[in-house]
């Protein structure tokens, strides 16, 4: 192979807030080449993506062009160098039209003005690439998703890229859509582009790509050539890390009397779902981002609008109506964005431990301050919160305020726990604690549900695994058959010999 | 024991007096006062003071809501129409068998209750925001008037009216006393109930709030109920003081409001503040004007002075929202 790589990435590390995301990576895009990048979620695609597109800068390692050392890429460099990304969160502006949110940026110009008529020719030539027939002068907003995301690699394509990277471009796409991708990206092969292709559908690696790259915990540990290489073999490659003693002991739950009940449960993205949650146990919930787990939890807790045929919580038959209601019944939600959804960061630590409190005590009753204060100092004693409790929650270590988030239900002592990825973003020893915390939960016969981006979590703190996509259960996985492997294979529909539940 | 209450809970310094803006905005009252009572004799003589607290009760009153709505998030444009609403209505629904006027009262106040209510609903279920939302109640309310009032002054003949406008209690006028009263219950309630808490928490993370178990929808409504009430006693006490009601009446009020809470350190955010500064704010207001006044200066440097000054505020409350 003489092939000069387009764009390369040799040994490049980064890190945010001291934690290292990537580690000595290296990556190398040759022209007509479709290199996919494989990974958990977390292992450092995105941070890659980012580096190679100008947007972040590597703390350490160096970015080749041409086999030029670029001693810092700029977004409009790396632009100006023909790297086009398409990004799985789409940058579309839904007021405007589709040609112009093709144009946006690059608008051809005519004495000062947007020059409509070559936008217009040149928006089509490249609509008729993805197999956009709609009007170009429809508004973005009026398409539907799996069109959006066409316009996007549109717009990458009207810029004539020589590196294009598509980020999970399928997720959102019909399979006729992605059967026109797959024939796009065969033409751009064939004409010399380099593409780097990101996805969580294994089959579809196999079926598209020439070469993989894959990453564990910000490091490679494979880039070769994707032949002779099974779907297994690259799920073993994406999994498998020490726990070390992160972990309690197991110890399964003695009597689990069903306290939640919903069959045929309905909300958002998700489609027909039957689910039992226990008592003592915690169910952990699994699968790629976006599948559908948020809808879940919000569900049961009353905060989006759900349906199901048959429900039960906890002696009532029916669906909590309302976020009230379902704390009424005894449910709590820790949710995972918990800056903008679980704290009042501009409020004290003690004022956010009380604040469920608040929300259903009687409103004109005298706060006794006292007591709030005893309160307040009890929780935090407990969940180990050092320091003055009268300051922001702000000012707290992102661990401490995961910590605030739990600790203001522990004084309605709720029996149905609903977590929203409850470690993410916290530092080791505060996991430590969480674990210990929600395994004593369960000991003490509350029921924990537990959704979670973080695979080693699932597989060694859950007894039961709810492994979800598309909008479904995929598959529930008991705590004898809990693996890594299992949930990854489950998550991404690469289904084992052994069939589904 | 007592070393760990003070290391969760420090105990209270004088030090912390001087981030208190609701303290500052007091000393700067008591500096312009001195500072004037000295520059103008007659200024500090007892009965220009009382006259001051006077016209600082009606925006004091008005400010009452537009404190609660702004620490909620939001904002109250239709608090002017609604002092003009009450000041109007008033001497329309007199009734020959109410001899005291109270029902007529009681009346109004009501329906201020069910103005705020209404806006409340818009902004809770409709999602419509809240300043168009009040902005539209304040035009509309506005149509109405002119259509039942016209442009001619109505007089009042209401006996609890003349009382509230006129009378003094120990030298203190009635006007005054009442909105001390309504003064300490709207504090006891922001910062001693459970309802004043949600308020908090709905102007700092509405959506944190809702998934903490806080009532959004039934909390808004309350907060513009809330403040359709405070604006409609303001309203019956400017009618007690001038004796006849106009439309426009209200008008000067609305932005002396907002002035006021903003004046006291209030978040135009939301989130953080409190009726304490309010008070101050609300009489440094009506103590600017009268300074204006004393010195012969146009009546367009007062509007150039408070604009200038609500400007200068939200400029430094911008800048705290970069912070968060």
């Amino acid at each position: 192979m003489t092939l000069q790589p387009i764009i390369a990435a040799r040994g490049v590390s980064r890190s945010f807030f001291g934690n290292p995301v990537l580690q000595d990576v290296s990556i190398a895009l040759l022209p007509g080449r479709i290199h996919a990048l494989l990974g958990e979620n977390g292992a450092g695609k995105s941070t890659l993506i980012n580096l190679l597109s100008g947007a972040l800068a590597p703390d350490g390692g160096e970015i080749a062009i041409d086999g030029k050392v670029l001693r810092k890429l700029t977004p409009s460099e790396a632009r100006r160098a023909g790297i086009a990304v398409v990004q799985q969160e789409l940058s579309l502006t839904s007021e405007l039209s589709i040609a112009e949110n093709i144009g946006l940026g690059a608008f051809p110009r005519r004495f000062g003005l947007v020059d409509y008529a070559t936008l217009a020719r040149k928006a089509r030539a490249v609509c008729a690439l993805v197999g956009l027939d709609e009007n170009l002068s429809t508004p973005v907003g009026d398409l539907p998703l799996g069109r959006r995301q066409m316009v996007e690699i549109a717009k990458a394509l009207f810029r004539e890229p020589r590196v294009l990277v598509l980020d999970e471009p399928t997720s959102s796409l019909s399979a006729h859509e992605a059967d026109t991708l797959t024939k796009l990206l065969h033409r751009l092969r064939q004409a010399g582009t380099a593409i780097l292709y990101i996805s969580h559908r294994l089959n579809e690696v196999m079926r598209l790509c020439d070469y993989v790259t894959v990453l564990k915990d910000g490091k490679v540990t494979a880039d070769r050539s994707l032949q002779g290489v099974d779907a297994a073999g690259l799920v073993r490659l994406m999994v498998g890390r020490d726990p070390g003693d992160l972990f309690p002991k197991w110890t399964p739950g003695k009597d689990c009397p069903t306290i939640v009940s919903v069959a045929g449960f309905s909300c958002g993205l998700l489609r027909d779902i039957d689910l039992d949650i226990r008592r003592g146990e915690i169910l952990g919930i699994g699968g790629l981002v976006g599948q559908g787990q948020e809808d879940l939890l919000l569900g049961l807790y009353g905060a989006l609008p759900a349906s199901a045929r048959q429900a039960a919580f906890n002696g009532t038959q029916s669906l909590p109506a309302s976020v009230s209601k379902a704390n009424a019944l005894g449910l709590a939600y820790v949710p995972a964005d918990r800056k903008r959804e679980g704290l009042h960061l501009i409020h004290s630590i003690a004022w956010n431990m009380m604040l469920p409190h608040f929300g259903h005590a009687s409103p004109l009753r005298l706060r006794d301050r006292a007591g709030e204060r005893e309160l307040a100092r009890q929780l935090a004693d407990r969940l180990s919160i050092k320091g003055d409790l009268t300051r922001q929650v702000q000012a707290l270590s992102g661990g401490n305020q995961q910590k605030v988030a739990l600790a203001k239900w522990m004084p309605s002592d709720p029996p149905i726990l609903l977590l929203n990825d409850p470690t993410r973003g916290v530092d080791v020893e505060t996991k430590r604690e969480i674990y210990v915390l929600l395994r004593r939960f369960a000991a003490e016969g509350k029921a924990i549900v537990l959704s979670s981006s973080d695979t080693p979590e699932l597989v060694h703190l859950c007894d039961r695994v709810a492994v979800m996509r598309e909008g479904g259960i995929a598959r529930m996985i008991e705590h004898r058959e809990l693996s890594e492997e299992a949930i990854v294979a489950a998550a991404m529909g690469a289904e084992p010999a052994r069939s589904a539940a | 024991m007592n070393g760990t209450e003070d290391t969760r809970f420090p105990r209270w310094r004088a030090a912390s007096l001087l981030r208190n803006r609701a303290f500052l905005t007091v000393l700067i009252v008591a500096l312009v006062w001195i500072v004037a009572a000295f520059a103008k004799p007659g200024f500090g003589s007892y009965g220009h003071l009382r006259y001051l607290l006077e016209l600082a009760a009606v925006i004091g009153l008005v400010a009452i809501g537009q404190t609660y709505v702004v620490i909620a998030g939001g904002i109250d444009l239709s608090v002017g129409a609604i002092v003009t609403v009450s000041a109007v209505g008033v001497p329309l629904v007199a009734l020959s068998g109410d001899s005291s006027g109270a029902f007529a009262v009681i009346a109004i106040l009501a329906a201020a209750t069910g103005i705020g209510l209404l806006n409340g609903l818009g902004v809770a279920y409709l999602r419509i925001h809240p300043m168009i939302m009040t902005l539209a109640m304040a035009t509309f309310l506005q149509g109405v008037l002119i259509l039942i009032a016209g442009g001619t002054a109505i007089s009042a003949q209401n006996p609890l009216l003349a009382w509230l406008g006129n009378a003094r209690i120990i030298g203190i006028p009635a006007g005054v006393i009442l909105w001390t009263i309504v003064s300490a219950a709207a504090l006891a309630v922001l910062h001693a109930t459970p309802f004043g808490a949600r308020l908090f928490a709905l102007g700092a993370n509405p959506l944190a709030s809702a998934l903490s178990g806080v009532n959004v929808q039934r909390t808004t409504m309350a907060v513009y109920a809330v403040s359709g009430l405070t604006a409609g006693l303001a309203g019956v006490l400017v009618l007690g003081m001038n004796g006849q009601g106009y439309v426009g009446i209200g008008d000067p009020y609305l932005l002396a409001s907002i002035a006021a809470v903003v004046l006291g350190g209030t978040s135009i955010l939301g989130g953080s503040g409190s009726y304490a500064g309010t008070i101050p704010g609300a009489i440094l207001l009506v103590t600017i004007t009268a300074l204006i006044t004393v010195v012969n200066a146009s009546a367009g440097w007062r509007s150039i002075l408070f604009g200038s000054l609500i400007l200068l505020l939200l400029l430094l409350s911008g800048r705290e929202s970069q912070r968060r």
